[in-house]
Protein backbone atom coordinates (compact mmCIF):
# COMPACT_ATOMS: atom_id res chain seq x y z
CA UNK A 1 0.00 0.00 0.00
CA UNK A 2 0.91 3.25 -0.68
CA UNK A 3 1.61 6.09 2.14
CA UNK A 4 -0.91 8.44 1.48
CA UNK A 5 1.23 11.49 1.43
CA UNK A 6 3.47 10.03 -1.36
CA UNK A 7 4.32 12.78 -3.84
CA UNK A 8 3.73 12.16 -8.12
CA UNK A 9 7.64 12.13 -8.06
CA UNK A 10 7.85 8.70 -5.47
CA UNK A 11 5.18 6.96 -7.02
CA UNK A 12 7.54 7.25 -10.53
CA UNK A 13 10.64 6.72 -8.21
CA UNK A 14 11.72 10.12 -9.47
CA UNK A 15 13.65 13.12 -7.89
CA UNK A 16 12.06 16.35 -8.01
CA UNK A 17 14.62 17.38 -10.62
CA UNK A 18 13.70 14.57 -13.51
CA UNK A 19 14.10 15.64 -16.83
CA UNK A 20 10.79 15.37 -19.30
CA UNK A 21 12.90 12.11 -20.75
CA UNK A 22 13.62 10.65 -17.62
CA UNK A 23 9.69 11.33 -16.31
CA UNK A 24 8.79 9.16 -19.40
CA UNK A 25 11.00 6.00 -18.58
CA UNK A 26 10.02 5.69 -15.26
CA UNK A 27 6.70 5.93 -16.51
CA UNK A 28 6.69 2.70 -18.80
CA UNK A 29 8.55 0.91 -16.20
CA UNK A 30 5.92 1.72 -13.73
CA UNK A 31 3.06 1.04 -16.23
CA UNK A 32 4.35 -1.89 -17.48
CA UNK A 33 4.23 -2.89 -13.55
CA UNK A 34 0.89 -3.00 -13.31
CA UNK A 35 -0.26 -4.31 -16.97
CA UNK A 36 -3.08 -6.97 -16.03
CA UNK A 37 -0.44 -9.89 -17.49
CA UNK A 38 2.42 -8.40 -16.09
CA UNK A 39 4.76 -10.82 -14.08
CA UNK A 40 5.87 -8.99 -11.43
CA UNK A 41 2.62 -8.13 -9.82
CA UNK A 42 -0.17 -10.62 -11.24
CA UNK A 43 0.26 -12.97 -8.24
CA UNK A 44 1.05 -9.94 -5.83
CA UNK A 45 -1.84 -7.55 -6.14
CA UNK A 46 -5.71 -8.30 -7.18
CA UNK A 47 -7.08 -6.79 -9.78
CA UNK A 48 -8.90 -3.86 -7.36
CA UNK A 49 -5.27 -2.94 -5.86
CA UNK A 50 -3.62 -3.18 -9.68
CA UNK A 51 -6.12 -0.66 -11.11
CA UNK A 52 -5.94 1.33 -8.21
CA UNK A 53 -1.94 1.33 -8.30
CA UNK A 54 -2.31 1.86 -11.96
CA UNK A 55 -4.43 4.74 -11.87
CA UNK A 56 -1.79 6.42 -9.31
CA UNK A 57 0.84 6.43 -11.67
CA UNK A 58 -1.38 7.70 -14.42
CA UNK A 59 -2.87 10.41 -12.06
CA UNK A 60 1.48 11.49 -11.21
CA UNK A 61 1.97 11.36 -14.78
CA UNK A 62 -0.50 13.33 -16.22
CA UNK A 63 0.34 16.02 -13.94
CA UNK A 64 4.85 15.76 -14.26
CA UNK A 65 4.28 15.46 -18.20
CA UNK A 66 2.47 18.19 -18.34
CA UNK A 67 4.93 21.56 -18.18
CA UNK A 68 2.00 24.17 -16.72
CA UNK A 69 0.24 21.36 -14.45
CA UNK A 70 3.92 20.23 -13.08
CA UNK A 71 5.18 24.03 -12.23
CA UNK A 72 1.70 24.57 -10.51
CA UNK A 73 1.91 21.16 -8.47
CA UNK A 74 6.10 21.94 -7.57
CA UNK A 75 4.80 25.26 -6.33
CA UNK A 76 2.33 23.59 -4.30
CA UNK A 77 5.46 21.08 -2.74
CA UNK A 78 7.21 24.31 -2.22
CA UNK A 79 9.98 23.25 -4.29
CA UNK A 80 12.17 26.08 -5.10
CA UNK A 81 12.35 27.41 -8.52
CA UNK A 82 16.25 27.79 -7.94
CA UNK A 83 16.55 24.16 -8.15
CA UNK A 84 13.35 23.24 -10.32
CA UNK A 85 14.50 21.37 -13.67
CA UNK A 86 13.90 22.48 -16.99
CA UNK A 87 10.49 21.84 -18.05
CA UNK A 88 10.50 21.83 -21.79
CA UNK A 89 10.33 18.18 -23.46
CA UNK A 90 13.50 17.40 -25.54
CA UNK A 91 13.07 16.34 -29.25
CA UNK A 92 13.68 12.81 -29.50
CA UNK A 93 11.35 10.12 -27.74
CA UNK A 94 12.77 8.38 -24.42
CA UNK A 95 14.55 4.81 -25.37
CA UNK A 96 14.21 1.61 -23.76
CA UNK A 97 13.84 1.30 -19.69
CA UNK A 98 17.54 0.89 -19.25
CA UNK A 99 18.55 3.51 -21.02
CA UNK A 100 19.80 6.69 -19.29
CA UNK A 101 19.01 10.92 -19.76
CA UNK A 102 20.30 13.71 -20.52
CA UNK A 103 22.77 13.83 -23.32
CA UNK A 104 26.20 15.42 -21.87
CA UNK A 105 29.43 15.54 -23.47
CA UNK A 106 32.89 14.93 -21.52
CA UNK A 107 35.97 17.06 -21.97
CA UNK A 108 37.83 16.16 -24.76
CA UNK A 109 39.69 13.67 -25.82
CA UNK A 110 37.70 11.54 -24.36
CA UNK A 111 40.04 8.71 -22.37
CA UNK A 112 38.44 5.14 -21.63
CA UNK A 113 39.30 6.14 -18.13
CA UNK A 114 36.58 9.09 -18.35
CA UNK A 115 34.18 7.04 -19.48
CA UNK A 116 34.43 4.13 -16.75
CA UNK A 117 34.82 7.17 -14.02
CA UNK A 118 31.52 8.76 -15.40
CA UNK A 119 29.72 5.32 -15.83
CA UNK A 120 30.72 4.70 -12.34
CA UNK A 121 29.36 8.20 -11.06
CA UNK A 122 25.82 7.23 -12.97
CA UNK A 123 25.85 3.36 -10.74
CA UNK A 124 25.89 1.72 -14.41
CA UNK A 125 27.13 -1.88 -14.54
CA UNK A 126 28.85 -2.78 -17.58
CA UNK A 127 26.61 -5.68 -18.37
CA UNK A 128 23.93 -3.26 -18.20
CA UNK A 129 25.64 -1.21 -21.16
CA UNK A 130 26.13 -5.09 -22.92
CA UNK A 131 22.61 -6.48 -21.77
CA UNK A 132 20.92 -2.69 -23.57
CA UNK A 133 23.60 -3.07 -26.45
CA UNK A 134 23.83 -7.04 -27.12
CA UNK A 135 27.52 -6.47 -27.14
CA UNK A 136 30.06 -8.21 -25.20
CA UNK A 137 30.80 -6.99 -22.40
CA UNK A 138 34.76 -7.63 -22.68
CA UNK A 139 34.39 -5.06 -25.68
CA UNK A 140 33.13 -2.37 -23.19
CA UNK A 141 36.22 -3.49 -21.16
CA UNK A 142 38.39 -2.75 -23.52
CA UNK A 143 37.25 0.47 -24.23
CA UNK A 144 37.74 1.37 -20.99
CA UNK A 145 40.90 0.05 -20.34
CA UNK A 146 42.34 1.45 -23.59
CA UNK A 147 43.56 -1.67 -24.99
CA UNK A 148 44.08 -0.74 -28.52
CA UNK A 149 45.82 -4.12 -28.88
CA UNK A 150 42.28 -5.97 -28.61
CA UNK A 151 40.00 -2.75 -29.59
CA UNK A 152 37.78 -4.07 -32.56
CA UNK A 153 38.52 -1.94 -36.25
CA UNK A 154 37.19 1.46 -35.90
CA UNK A 155 33.98 0.95 -38.09
CA UNK A 156 32.72 -1.96 -35.26
CA UNK A 157 34.34 0.20 -32.25
CA UNK A 158 32.08 3.60 -33.76
CA UNK A 159 28.98 1.44 -33.23
CA UNK A 160 30.09 0.31 -29.63
CA UNK A 161 31.19 3.31 -28.34
CA UNK A 162 27.75 5.07 -29.35
CA UNK A 163 26.07 2.19 -27.60
CA UNK A 164 28.38 2.78 -24.24
CA UNK A 165 27.35 6.12 -24.66
CA UNK A 166 23.44 5.51 -25.01
CA UNK A 167 22.96 3.80 -22.15
CA UNK A 168 25.55 5.78 -19.89
CA UNK A 169 23.50 9.11 -20.82
CA UNK A 170 26.19 10.60 -22.87
CA UNK A 171 26.09 12.17 -26.03
CA UNK A 172 26.65 9.32 -28.62
CA UNK A 173 28.31 10.90 -31.87
CA UNK A 174 30.61 13.15 -29.81
CA UNK A 175 31.91 10.28 -27.50
CA UNK A 176 32.41 7.89 -30.22
CA UNK A 177 34.21 10.86 -32.33
CA UNK A 178 36.39 11.99 -29.55
CA UNK A 179 37.49 8.41 -28.47
CA UNK A 180 38.55 7.54 -32.20
CA UNK A 181 39.95 10.80 -33.14
CA UNK A 182 42.40 10.25 -29.67
CA UNK A 183 43.23 6.40 -31.10
CA UNK A 184 44.41 7.61 -34.40
CA UNK A 185 46.54 10.67 -33.77
CA UNK A 186 48.06 8.18 -31.11
CA UNK A 187 48.74 5.69 -33.60
CA UNK B 1 22.19 -13.15 10.86
CA UNK B 2 24.15 -10.73 11.53
CA UNK B 3 23.10 -6.83 11.66
CA UNK B 4 26.59 -5.50 10.64
CA UNK B 5 26.48 -6.82 7.42
CA UNK B 6 24.10 -4.79 5.77
CA UNK B 7 26.39 -1.73 6.31
CA UNK B 8 28.91 -0.82 3.53
CA UNK B 9 32.02 -2.06 5.79
CA UNK B 10 34.40 -3.54 3.87
CA UNK B 11 33.78 -6.82 3.09
CA UNK B 12 34.06 -9.82 6.17
CA UNK B 13 36.92 -12.34 4.89
CA UNK B 14 34.39 -14.95 5.28
CA UNK B 15 30.95 -14.57 3.70
CA UNK B 16 28.14 -16.98 3.99
CA UNK B 17 25.87 -16.79 0.26
CA UNK B 18 23.06 -18.46 -0.25
CA UNK B 19 20.60 -19.07 -3.31
CA UNK B 20 16.85 -20.17 -2.75
CA UNK B 21 13.91 -19.75 -5.17
CA UNK B 22 11.02 -21.58 -3.59
CA UNK B 23 10.80 -23.47 -6.97
CA UNK B 24 12.74 -26.63 -8.36
CA UNK B 25 13.61 -27.34 -12.13
CA UNK B 26 14.80 -23.00 -12.47
CA UNK B 27 18.25 -23.77 -12.47
CA UNK B 28 19.34 -22.68 -9.11
CA UNK B 29 21.83 -25.76 -8.80
CA UNK B 30 23.85 -24.59 -11.48
CA UNK B 31 23.52 -21.21 -10.84
CA UNK B 32 25.38 -21.94 -7.48
CA UNK B 33 27.97 -24.21 -9.13
CA UNK B 34 28.89 -22.03 -11.28
CA UNK B 35 28.63 -18.61 -9.33
CA UNK B 36 30.99 -21.16 -7.13
CA UNK B 37 33.54 -21.83 -10.41
CA UNK B 38 33.43 -18.10 -10.75
CA UNK B 39 34.21 -17.17 -7.27
CA UNK B 40 37.17 -19.90 -7.28
CA UNK B 41 38.60 -18.57 -10.70
CA UNK B 42 38.53 -14.91 -8.74
CA UNK B 43 41.01 -16.52 -6.08
CA UNK B 44 38.61 -16.76 -3.55
CA UNK B 45 38.48 -20.29 -1.75
CA UNK B 46 34.80 -21.43 -1.74
CA UNK B 47 33.21 -24.33 -0.55
CA UNK B 48 29.61 -25.45 -1.99
CA UNK B 49 27.45 -26.90 -0.01
CA UNK B 50 24.75 -28.81 -1.42
CA UNK B 51 21.38 -27.96 1.51
CA UNK B 52 19.27 -29.13 -0.79
CA UNK B 53 18.69 -32.30 1.91
CA UNK B 54 16.05 -33.99 0.09
CA UNK B 55 17.09 -33.66 -3.97
CA UNK B 56 21.18 -33.33 -3.72
CA UNK B 57 22.26 -32.93 -6.93
CA UNK B 58 25.28 -30.02 -7.12
CA UNK B 59 27.49 -32.59 -7.56
CA UNK B 60 26.08 -33.63 -10.71
CA UNK B 61 26.43 -30.24 -11.76
CA UNK B 62 30.54 -30.39 -10.98
CA UNK B 63 30.94 -33.84 -12.73
CA UNK B 64 31.76 -35.34 -9.58
CA UNK B 65 30.63 -38.45 -8.69
CA UNK B 66 28.55 -38.93 -5.61
CA UNK B 67 30.63 -38.17 -2.94
CA UNK B 68 31.07 -40.93 -0.51
CA UNK B 69 30.84 -38.44 2.84
CA UNK B 70 27.83 -36.04 2.83
CA UNK B 71 26.11 -33.41 4.93
CA UNK B 72 24.11 -36.63 6.30
CA UNK B 73 26.99 -37.86 7.73
CA UNK B 74 28.19 -34.67 9.56
CA UNK B 75 24.15 -34.66 10.50
CA UNK B 76 23.85 -38.04 11.86
CA UNK B 77 27.26 -37.49 13.68
CA UNK B 78 28.93 -40.17 11.80
CA UNK B 79 32.20 -38.35 11.37
CA UNK B 80 33.35 -35.57 13.83
CA UNK B 81 33.81 -32.54 12.17
CA UNK B 82 32.30 -30.87 9.11
CA UNK B 83 35.89 -30.75 7.52
CA UNK B 84 35.73 -34.84 7.30
CA UNK B 85 32.56 -34.30 4.52
CA UNK B 86 34.62 -31.71 2.33
CA UNK B 87 35.56 -33.04 -0.69
CA UNK B 88 37.63 -31.53 -3.36
CA UNK B 89 36.13 -30.92 -7.07
CA UNK B 90 38.47 -31.04 -10.78
CA UNK B 91 38.35 -27.54 -9.95
CA UNK B 92 41.41 -24.86 -7.74
CA UNK B 93 39.78 -23.79 -4.48
CA UNK B 94 36.97 -24.89 -5.35
CA UNK B 95 35.34 -27.71 -2.50
CA UNK B 96 31.85 -29.19 -2.41
CA UNK B 97 30.40 -30.53 0.66
CA UNK B 98 27.75 -32.93 -1.12
CA UNK B 99 24.04 -33.13 0.04
CA UNK B 100 21.95 -35.81 2.09
CA UNK B 101 19.84 -37.85 -0.23
CA UNK B 102 21.02 -40.85 1.09
CA UNK B 103 19.33 -39.91 4.83
CA UNK B 104 15.45 -40.65 4.98
CA UNK B 105 13.98 -37.48 6.08
CA UNK B 106 16.92 -35.24 6.02
CA UNK B 107 14.71 -32.55 4.76
CA UNK B 108 13.54 -32.30 8.58
CA UNK B 109 16.45 -32.55 10.08
CA UNK B 110 15.88 -31.10 14.29
CA UNK B 111 16.41 -27.93 14.91
CA UNK B 112 19.72 -28.21 16.69
CA UNK B 113 20.97 -30.39 14.02
CA UNK B 114 20.19 -27.60 12.25
CA UNK B 115 22.08 -25.19 14.71
CA UNK B 116 25.04 -27.36 14.35
CA UNK B 117 25.13 -27.31 10.82
CA UNK B 118 24.71 -23.52 10.55
CA UNK B 119 27.38 -22.86 12.87
CA UNK B 120 30.07 -25.59 11.54
CA UNK B 121 29.44 -24.15 7.77
CA UNK B 122 29.82 -20.67 9.29
CA UNK B 123 33.43 -21.17 10.81
CA UNK B 124 34.89 -23.42 7.65
CA UNK B 125 37.73 -22.13 6.79
CA UNK B 126 37.59 -20.34 3.21
CA UNK B 127 36.41 -17.10 1.21
CA UNK B 128 33.03 -17.61 0.61
CA UNK B 129 30.42 -20.95 1.45
CA UNK B 130 27.84 -21.24 -1.33
CA UNK B 131 24.46 -22.89 -0.15
CA UNK B 132 22.38 -24.28 -2.65
CA UNK B 133 19.00 -24.39 -0.94
CA UNK B 134 16.34 -27.03 -1.83
CA UNK B 135 12.94 -26.04 -3.29
CA UNK B 136 10.00 -25.19 -0.84
CA UNK B 137 9.68 -22.90 2.20
CA UNK B 138 10.34 -24.82 5.23
CA UNK B 139 11.66 -23.58 8.13
CA UNK B 140 15.04 -25.50 7.75
CA UNK B 141 15.19 -23.84 4.11
CA UNK B 142 14.27 -20.53 5.24
CA UNK B 143 16.75 -20.42 8.21
CA UNK B 144 19.69 -21.29 6.01
CA UNK B 145 18.59 -18.22 3.50
CA UNK B 146 18.49 -16.36 6.30
CA UNK B 147 22.05 -16.83 8.41
CA UNK B 148 23.72 -15.86 4.83
CA UNK B 149 25.40 -12.41 4.12
CA UNK B 150 24.04 -12.78 0.51
CA UNK B 151 21.12 -14.49 -0.18
CA UNK B 152 20.22 -14.38 -3.95
CA UNK B 153 16.45 -15.87 -4.94
CA UNK B 154 16.46 -16.97 -8.24
CA UNK B 155 13.68 -16.70 -10.46
CA UNK B 156 12.53 -17.59 -13.97
CA UNK B 157 10.31 -15.41 -16.13
CA UNK B 158 7.00 -17.54 -15.38
CA UNK B 159 4.20 -16.93 -13.59
CA UNK B 160 4.67 -20.27 -11.20
CA UNK B 161 8.30 -19.57 -10.53
CA UNK B 162 7.48 -15.32 -9.48
CA UNK B 163 4.84 -16.06 -7.53
CA UNK B 164 6.54 -19.05 -6.16
CA UNK B 165 9.70 -16.33 -5.20
CA UNK B 166 7.49 -13.96 -3.59
CA UNK B 167 5.83 -16.45 -1.04
CA UNK B 168 9.73 -17.70 -0.53
CA UNK B 169 10.11 -13.54 0.29
CA UNK B 170 7.53 -13.20 2.34
CA UNK B 171 8.23 -16.43 4.41
CA UNK B 172 11.80 -15.52 4.78
CA UNK B 173 10.96 -12.05 5.93
CA UNK B 174 8.29 -13.20 8.35
CA UNK B 175 10.32 -15.92 9.90
CA UNK B 176 13.23 -13.52 10.41
CA UNK B 177 10.37 -11.06 11.56
CA UNK B 178 8.82 -13.47 14.26
CA UNK B 179 12.55 -13.89 15.51
CA UNK B 180 12.94 -10.63 16.67
CA UNK B 181 9.63 -10.33 17.97
CA UNK B 182 9.51 -9.14 21.73
CA UNK B 183 6.68 -10.83 23.09
CA UNK B 184 3.93 -13.68 22.43
CA UNK B 185 1.52 -11.36 21.13
CA UNK B 186 3.47 -10.16 18.40
CA UNK B 187 4.43 -13.83 17.36
CA UNK B 188 1.10 -14.52 17.10
CA UNK B 189 0.03 -11.37 15.18
CA UNK B 190 2.91 -12.53 12.42
CA UNK B 191 2.00 -16.34 12.71
CA UNK B 192 -1.33 -15.02 11.86
CA UNK B 193 -0.44 -13.31 8.45
CA UNK B 194 1.82 -16.23 7.79
CA UNK B 195 -1.69 -18.20 7.11
CA UNK B 196 -2.19 -16.13 3.72
CA UNK B 197 -5.90 -16.55 4.02
CA UNK B 198 -5.85 -14.84 7.10
CA UNK B 199 -8.47 -13.49 8.95
CA UNK B 200 -6.65 -10.27 9.71
CA UNK B 201 -6.49 -9.82 5.91
CA UNK B 202 -2.82 -8.91 6.32
CA UNK B 203 -1.51 -9.23 2.91
CA UNK B 204 1.80 -7.44 2.82
CA UNK B 205 5.02 -6.87 5.56
CA UNK B 206 3.39 -3.14 5.43
CA UNK B 207 -0.09 -4.58 6.94
CA UNK B 208 1.64 -6.36 8.99
CA UNK B 209 3.70 -4.20 10.54
CA UNK B 210 0.59 -1.47 10.44
CA UNK B 211 -1.05 -4.77 12.74
CA UNK B 212 1.65 -5.31 15.00
CA UNK B 213 1.60 -1.15 15.60
CA UNK B 214 -1.65 -1.51 16.60
CA UNK B 215 -1.20 -4.15 18.75
CA UNK B 216 1.90 -3.02 20.14
CA UNK B 217 3.12 0.70 19.15
CA UNK B 218 6.41 -0.52 21.36
CA UNK B 219 7.54 -3.47 19.59
CA UNK B 220 7.04 -1.91 15.87
CA UNK B 221 10.77 -0.71 15.58
CA UNK B 222 12.78 -3.46 16.56
CA UNK B 223 10.57 -5.08 13.31
CA UNK B 224 11.37 -2.14 11.48
CA UNK B 225 14.29 -2.66 11.59
CA UNK B 226 14.58 -6.28 10.62
CA UNK B 227 12.71 -5.56 7.50
CA UNK B 228 15.09 -2.39 6.78
CA UNK B 229 18.06 -4.83 6.89
CA UNK B 230 16.33 -7.80 4.98
CA UNK B 231 18.21 -7.77 1.52
CA UNK B 232 17.28 -10.22 -1.28
CA UNK B 233 18.97 -9.86 -4.54
CA UNK B 234 16.93 -11.43 -7.45
CA UNK B 235 18.52 -13.23 -10.11
CA UNK B 236 16.38 -13.75 -13.39
CA UNK B 237 17.12 -16.99 -15.07
CA UNK B 238 16.42 -18.50 -18.77
CA UNK B 239 15.14 -14.78 -19.81
CA UNK B 240 14.94 -14.57 -23.65
CA UNK B 241 14.32 -11.10 -24.31
CA UNK B 242 14.46 -7.86 -23.22
CA UNK B 243 11.04 -7.81 -21.78
CA UNK B 244 12.72 -11.05 -19.55
CA UNK B 245 15.36 -9.18 -17.84
CA UNK B 246 12.93 -5.88 -17.10
CA UNK B 247 11.04 -8.45 -14.97
CA UNK B 248 14.47 -7.86 -12.44
CA UNK B 249 13.69 -4.40 -12.06
CA UNK B 250 10.07 -4.90 -11.88
CA UNK B 251 10.75 -7.39 -9.03
CA UNK B 252 12.74 -4.98 -7.07
CA UNK B 253 10.07 -2.28 -7.65
CA UNK B 254 7.12 -3.97 -6.54
CA UNK B 255 8.91 -5.28 -3.67
CA UNK B 256 9.79 -1.53 -2.43
CA UNK B 257 6.50 -0.18 -3.33
CA UNK B 258 3.87 -3.06 -2.12
CA UNK B 259 6.22 -5.22 0.56
CA UNK B 260 8.56 -2.51 1.75
CA UNK B 261 11.02 -4.80 0.54
CA UNK B 262 14.36 -3.09 -0.04
CA UNK B 263 15.64 -5.89 -2.69
CA UNK B 264 18.23 -5.53 -5.31
CA UNK B 265 18.34 -6.95 -8.95
CA UNK B 266 22.08 -9.23 -9.19
CA UNK B 267 21.73 -9.97 -12.73
CA UNK B 268 19.71 -12.19 -15.57
CA UNK B 269 21.28 -15.19 -17.25
CA UNK B 270 19.74 -15.92 -20.56
CA UNK B 271 18.61 -19.18 -21.43
CA UNK B 272 21.30 -20.79 -23.17
CA UNK B 273 21.73 -24.18 -25.32
CA UNK B 274 25.35 -24.43 -23.82
CA UNK B 275 24.12 -25.29 -20.74
CA UNK B 276 21.89 -28.01 -21.29
CA UNK B 277 24.75 -29.34 -23.55
CA UNK B 278 26.81 -29.62 -20.75
CA UNK B 279 24.30 -30.62 -18.53
CA UNK B 280 23.64 -33.84 -20.35
CA UNK B 281 27.44 -34.39 -20.62
CA UNK B 282 27.86 -33.67 -16.98
CA UNK B 283 29.87 -31.30 -17.07
CA UNK B 284 29.73 -27.37 -15.28
CA UNK B 285 28.67 -25.25 -18.07
CA UNK B 286 30.22 -22.36 -17.14
CA UNK B 287 33.95 -24.41 -17.30
CA UNK B 288 32.89 -26.25 -20.14
CA UNK B 289 32.04 -23.43 -22.27
CA UNK B 290 33.23 -20.19 -20.43
CA UNK B 291 32.77 -18.11 -24.23
CA UNK B 292 28.79 -18.70 -24.20
CA UNK B 293 26.59 -16.03 -23.22
CA UNK B 294 24.83 -17.21 -19.66
CA UNK B 295 28.69 -18.36 -18.73
CA UNK B 296 29.92 -14.88 -19.24
CA UNK B 297 26.26 -13.39 -17.81
CA UNK B 298 26.64 -15.47 -14.40
CA UNK B 299 30.31 -14.32 -14.14
CA UNK B 300 28.78 -11.05 -14.50
CA UNK B 301 26.68 -11.52 -11.28
CA UNK B 302 29.91 -12.84 -9.35
CA UNK B 303 31.82 -10.06 -9.72
CA UNK B 304 29.13 -7.84 -9.13
CA UNK B 305 27.88 -9.48 -5.89
CA UNK B 306 31.66 -9.21 -4.82
CA UNK B 307 32.16 -5.80 -5.71
CA UNK B 308 28.78 -5.11 -4.47
CA UNK B 309 27.28 -3.73 -7.33
CA UNK B 310 23.85 -4.42 -8.70
CA UNK B 311 21.50 -4.00 -11.98
CA UNK B 312 20.43 -0.68 -10.37
CA UNK B 313 17.32 1.17 -12.65
CA UNK B 314 18.72 4.75 -12.93
CA UNK B 315 16.48 6.92 -15.22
Amino acid sequence: MSPPVETHYGVLGLGPRASFEQIERAYRHAAGLYEGDALATYSLLDDEERQAARARVEEAYAILKDPLRRFEYDRQLGLDSETAPSYAPPAAAASPATARAAAVALPEPVTGADLKRFRESRGIALREIATASKVGVRYFEYIEADRRDVLPAPVYLRGFLQEYARVVGLDPRRTAESYLARLATAR
Amino acid sequence: MSGALALPLPQPRRQVWSIGGGKGGIGKSLLAASLGWYLARLGKRVVLVDADLGGANLHTCLGVPGPARTLGDFIQRRVARIEDVVVDTPFPRLQLISGASDVLGAANIKYQQKVRVLNRVRALDVDVVLLDLGAGTSNNILDFFLVADVSLLAVVPEPTSIENGYRFIKSALYRRLRMAAPTAAVREVIDGALDLKNSGGIRSPLELLAAVERQDPGAVAALRRELAEFHPRFVVNQVRSPADIAVGHQLVTACARHLGIRASYAGAVHYDDAVWRAVRQRRLFAAQDPDSPAAQEVRQIARGLVEGESMALVW
